[in-house]
């Protein structure tokens, strides 16, 4: 499966604690408005490869606290047709794999409503390739063993352009599930 | 409501020895190099980070739509400072290059730091003045810190003490932004935001916090607001002569000031005209309007004690005794708290 994909905002007036609902209300456009999208899937399991445009590249912020790390994220719902945008419910959590790039390894995700969201060491087998040219980020997922997207078949993803200040529930999205 | 600190700007002499006690004993690590939980600054300046009053709206940061706050820059800060000791070691010293910092980030002398302008004055001879202001976490009522953090990575205890729960924190530094005074910090190395956290393993022992017991010039008062017996009670409470800084910021710190007191001015003639040279309305900028009536009360309590009467504020104050500037539940109770 190939396509190109319009990205949104997530609303920030759903963003847990209070600040950022009211600080950032003015904020409604993602900071990359599309994506390209390739799913295989083989009996190897399943490769997902993601572009998209970004100015500029973030890897490291060390000396600019205003900055933060690129990175995207996909996720498959448990259950079918979880809500995507709240990133999940506890009873039909998301399941999903963390890119960040200042790291050679991704890490396993898993979420079950807004700011719940807990990182874990990836299953051997899942890496990722990320290359930057001419302010496109290529990235490629392999996942061997990716049984929330083997058994539901839908994928939604998550980039954030770090030179943006996105981080958190500041990312752009895909407006839904994908249904592959 | 919970524990308070009392800090007495009249007996503040600016050593840093709190500054030191505190880095020492939690933020001397790799990515902590521009990381002061305390510090004490020199006013009337801009303050550190750099014109930090400025970097949140005066209404209160998550009161207004669209109104963020500002995560200081490094250079804000004076940058990331390191030093050449091994310049130090026997036949390395070079007394034309003394021992200075570099910034780790551009490796250039910094133009700003912790109490950059210190002893740097206002106003204009012969009525020039400064004072210190020692800053740490206010460890609000209302903290904004803990509204911004969208994980709840951030928890005030029912003893009061506001904490980064590091693990569960990703560094998206919305508890920076948010703060308005400025006392959360990003670690780089770590990739998680840390502030002072009120030597909780020490007070949970029955022990103040560093900078509290490390305070040379006895000036820090430390307990828990609410118990009566508390000398920050008492100051607060009791005697309504300790305000919070830039309280219109609206998150209710539970650390306050007794204001300052001044030299007297001197006329154009040069004669003295007993007015204290800091500006009233400077002190209102920083504590607000109830600081007109608080020095008029210390003002009262001091002629008393200069005429031979008894003070009862003056000798909180004074602090005889410097073990009872706190007052700290048994290690005991702790467990009911936290």
């Amino acid at each position: 499966m190939k396509t190109t994909v319009t990205l949104i905002a997530p609303p920030t007036a759903m963003q847990p604690g209070g600040y950022i609902a009211t600080a950032y209300a003015d904020r409604s456009q993602p900071g990359t408005s599309r994506a390209d999208l390739e799913v295989q899937e083989s009996t190897a399991g399943w490769t997902v490869a993601l572009r998209w445009r970004a100015p500029q590249a973030v890897i490291d912020a060390t000396d600019n606290p205003r900055q933060f790390i690129d990175g995207a994220a996909l996720f498959a719902p448990t259950v079918k047709d979880a809500p995507w945008i709240s990133m999940g419910t506890p009873d039909m959590p998301l399941e999903g794999v963390l890119w960040r790039a200042d790291r050679a390894q991704p890490w396993r995700v898993s979420a079950q409503g807004l700011g719940s969201v807990q990182r874990a060491e990836a299953p051997a087998g899942w890496t990722t390739a990320a290359r930057y040219a001419n302010g496109t980020w290529q990235l490629t997922f392999t996942l061997p063993a990716f049984a929330a997207l083997t058994v539901t078949r839908q994928l939604g993803f998550a980039v954030w352009q770090g030179a943006q200040s996105e981080r958190a529930g500041l990312k752009s999205v895909t407006p839904g599930w994908i249904n592959l | 409501m919970g524990f308070s600190m009392v800090i007495d700007l009249n007996k503040c002499i600016g050593c840093q020895t709190c500054t030191v006690a505190c880095k020492r004993q939690w933020t001397s690590n790799e990515g902590q190099e521009a990381t002061w939980f305390n510090h004490v600054e020199t006013k009337p300046g801009r303050g550190w980070p750099r014109d930090f009053h400025d970097m949140t709206p005066p209404a209160g940061v998550y009161a207004q739509q669209g109104l963020k706050g500002r995560i200081p820059m490094l250079a804000e800060s004076g940058g990331r400072w390191q030093f050449d000791l091994e310049s130090l070691k026997p036949g390395r010293y070079d007394p034309q290059k003394p021992l200075a910092p570099k910034t780790a980030e551009k490796g250039n002398a910094p133009d700003w730091g912790p109490n950059w302008e210190e002893d740097e004055g206002g106003g204009v001879f012969p009525n020039s003045y400064f004072f210190y202001l020692p800053r740490l976490c206010n460890h609000c009522e209302e903290p904004a810190c803990k509204k911004a953090c969208p994980r709840n990575a951030i928890t005030k205890r029912d003893d009061g003490i506001v904490l980064v729960d590091e693990p569960n924190c990703r560094g998206y530094r919305f508890c920076v932004e948010a703060c308005p005074y400025k006392k959360l910090y990003f670690n780089p190395q770590l990739g998680i935001s840390q502030k002072c956290i009120m030597c909780f393993p020490r007070v949970e022992k029955g022990l103040p916090p560093a900078c509290v017991g490390s305070c040379a010039g006895r000036a820090r008062h430390f307990g828990l607001l609410e118990d009566p017996e508390s000398p920050t009670h008492r100051l607060v409470k009791k005697f309504g002569i300790a305000l919070p800084l830039y309280a219109e910021k609206g998150t209710q710190p539970n650390v306050f000031y007794v204001p300052p007191f001044s030299a007297t001015g001197f006329n154009a003639d040069g004669t003295p005209n007993g007015q204290q040279r800091i500006p009233m309305d400077y002190l209102k900028e920083l504590f607000g309007e109830e600081v007109e009536q608080v020095m008029a009360t210390l003002n009262a309590e001091r002629a008393k004690k200069a005429r031979g009467e008894p003070s009862e504020i003056m000798d909180e104050l004074i602090r005889y005794t410097f073990n009872e500037a706190w007052k700290l539940p048994a290690e005991e109770e702790f467990g009911k708290h936290v």
